[in-house]
């Protein structure tokens, strides 16, 4: 495990570095993620101008919500972007060395790239959430605290282990480009507002078939204290299913790699 | 008991069966069907520890194919293969600290990173001591002059800079087992001979070594096995020199006749040879182990003045083309 966290923590190092080759790249990507979040913001106090609430949340909580969105998709790039790649590693046959080496597969792929967008992302979202915390209403005691940390890795867990189960369909549905991890990527937008704004339909689906609702609504209606808030807890035992569930995809998919004819 | 073995070693592939143009495409998209190809088909291998052996056969042979299935990346259709007693598909990393891979049209560099970067990853996955990177490096710089190359993009190296990269990286954790696909493909006859040279070395190692190449020129001081394959199949496996005691025994001399005497008195003279020419220029082709060259000569010289000559060994070449062509059915 530690070898592991070793290997993935090196490996990022050498790609981050080789990033900063490109000097300039590197603050317009991190520019650009803080702005698309700046947008977001604007969106959502553009709304709060005219309802004093939205479904029964106020603004601070919208608010929290959308924070705890940014700073949860905004690891992922940072951390995981590699998981992009596997298609078109699929594709071109370049999983034949990450395959011989004795680290695992998934490690090597993960860690094959940095999204510094992901930094711009952080950034203002941990700024959105710092501000809503302190607006919100919450008894705060110690088992809090550590609940609502357990709530957040379990939300980063879930949301990662989507992404790499739609990105590992490549391994069935062959083709260059992630087209099943990007339209259900698009479609995780939706949960930066509270879920309680869509229709039964969806809140079905984002609740068990693509565990959505366990990234944002559910941990923070959990710290909110809102009907329903319970559920929240589950988060950890999601997780564990999501990840249960990742690795076994992986490893039946790259069981199917056919490499490429040369 | 070999320490690479695979038996009834298949590998089918599925290939699209798709029409042409974009109403193919759309038809295989609501109809699919497949076409099975098999690229290995059947093949059994045992290679002893320290061995070197040459994998030959023509393109589309399958030689890719069988070492990706040898060494892990691709699951068999069928059969079994152990390699030091692990199977590569089921206990990938196990497998993996024992052998070392090269494929030769393909870089296991990291493309942004510098040479050295990408060396320091491999060192943290194998974990390297220290101590040992620093002599193997220096051992690499040696025989493969990596060290130029150290601080240079994986991007921006040359053919032959990168195939010496790759090769220090394929065995940067000394491997046991080596598999190499091809890896002189493209590079000059001085990179080469460096390569054949490293080759060389990694042999008198007592490393087990497995080589496919196009260029046969590769095997003949490295390989004292070799097995050649054809449409997935084995079609010969066994020492070089009985290969080419077997099939490589036709010798050619080239003489040049000074004194005018027609070919056909020579053919006549000599009716155990094959002999061929046009004017002065003769070729005499014979079999190495019922005549030596001194025989052949001193019976030209019984009925023609000879100038120059000079004598063409077997070239296991031509073996490796004729079994090819369907000529020789071995
Ligand atoms: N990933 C793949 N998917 C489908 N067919 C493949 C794949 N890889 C190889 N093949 C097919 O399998 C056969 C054997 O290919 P392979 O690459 O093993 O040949 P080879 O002996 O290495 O040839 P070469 O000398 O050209 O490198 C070929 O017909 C090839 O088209
Ligand atoms: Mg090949």
């Amino acid at each position: 495990m530690f070898r592991t966290m070793r290997i993935y923590r090196r490996s990022l190092g050498a790609h981050f570095r080789s990033l900063l080759e490109y000097e300039a790249d590197f603050w317009v990507l991190i520019v650009a993620g803080a702005m698309f979040n700046a947008l977001n913001l604007l969106f959502l106090s553009a709304v709060f101008a005219h309802v004093p609430a939205l479904n029964g949340w106020s603004y601070a909580e919208a608010v929290l919500l959308m924070g705890v969105w940014s700073v949860i998709g905004g690891l992922s790039p940072l951390f995981f972007e590699g998981v992009w790649r596997l298609s078109w590693m699929v594709n071109q046959g370049t999983l034949d060395y990450p395959l011989v080496r004795p680290a695992p597969v998934t490690v090597q792929v993960f860690s094959s790239g940095i999204g510094l967008h992901g930094v711009g992302d952080i950034v203002t979202g941990g700024a959105m959430l710092g501000w809503a915390l302190f607006h919100v209403d919450v008894d705060w005691t110690p088992l809090t605290v550590v609940i609502g940390l357990v709530l957040l890795a379990s939300a980063a867990t879930i949301h990662l282990s989507i992404i790499a189960i739609t990105n590992a369909a490549t391994f069935w549905i062959s083709g260059p480009h992630p087209f099943l991890a990007i339209a259900v990527h698009t479609f995780e937008d939706m949960i930066k507002y509270p879920l309680t704004i869509y229709g039964a339909g969806i809140r079905a689906v984002y609740t068990f078939v693509v565990p959505f609702a366990f990234v944002t609504f559910f941990p923070v209606s959990w710290l909110l204290d809102r009907s329903a808030g319970w559920v929240g807890l589950l988060g950890p035992l999601v997780a564990a299913y999501c990840v249960w569930l990742a690795r076994t995809v992986f490893r039946r998919g790259l069981r199917r790699y056919d490499s490429s004819g040369h | 008991m070999g320490l690479v073995k695979a038996q009834s070693l298949t590998k089918v592939f599925r290939r699209p069966q798709k029409g042409p143009g974009l109403r193919g495409s759309v038809k295989h998209l609501f109809q699919r069907r497949f076409k099975d190809v098999p690229a290995v088909n059947g093949i059994d291998v045992s290679i002893e520890a320290g061995e070197a052996v040459a994998y030959v056969g023509p393109n589309g042979a399958g030689k890719s194919t069988t070492i990706k299935l040898l060494c892990g990346i691709l699951v068999p259709t069928s059969g079994s293969v152990e390699v030091a007693g692990v199977t590569p598909h089921v206990d990938r990393i196990a497998n993996a600290r024992n052998i070392g891979v090269l494929f030769g049209q393909r870089s296991q560099l990291w493309w942004d990173l510098p040479v050295r970067e990408s060396l320091g990853l491999l060192r943290d996955m194998y974990d390297l001591p220290k101590g040992f990177y620093q002599q193997r490096i220096e051992r690499l710089d040696e025989v493969l002059g990596i060290g130029e190359l150290m601080p240079v993009l994986a991007r921006k190296l040359s053919l032959g800079q990168r195939m010496r990269a790759d090769l220090a990286a394929a065995l940067l954790h000394q491997p046991r087992i080596v598999y190499l696909d091809e890896p002189t493909i493209g590079l000059d006859i001085a990179v080469k001979d460096k390569v054949r040279k490293f080759l060389r070395e990694l042999r008198a190692d007592g490393t087990t070594l497995m080589l496919t190449t196009h260029d046969l020129g590769d095997i003949e001081d490295v390989c004292e096995r070799i097995i050649i394959i054809d449409e997935g199949r084995k079609i010969f496996d066994g020492p070089l020199a009985q290969m080419k005691d077997s099939f490589a025994r036709t010798r050619r001399m080239h003489l040049h006749i000074t004194d005018g005497t027609p070919m056909d008195v020579i053919a006549k003279h000599l009716s155990t040879a094959d002999v061929s020419g046009e004017g002065s220029e003769v070729t005499i082709a014979f079999d190495r182990f019922a005549h030596t060259a001194g025989q052949i000569i001193a019976a030209v010289l019984q009925v023609a003045e000879v100038g120059e000559f000079h004598l063409d060994e077997p070239a296991i070449e031509d073996v490796v083309r004729k079994v090819y062509a369907g000529e020789l059915l071995v």
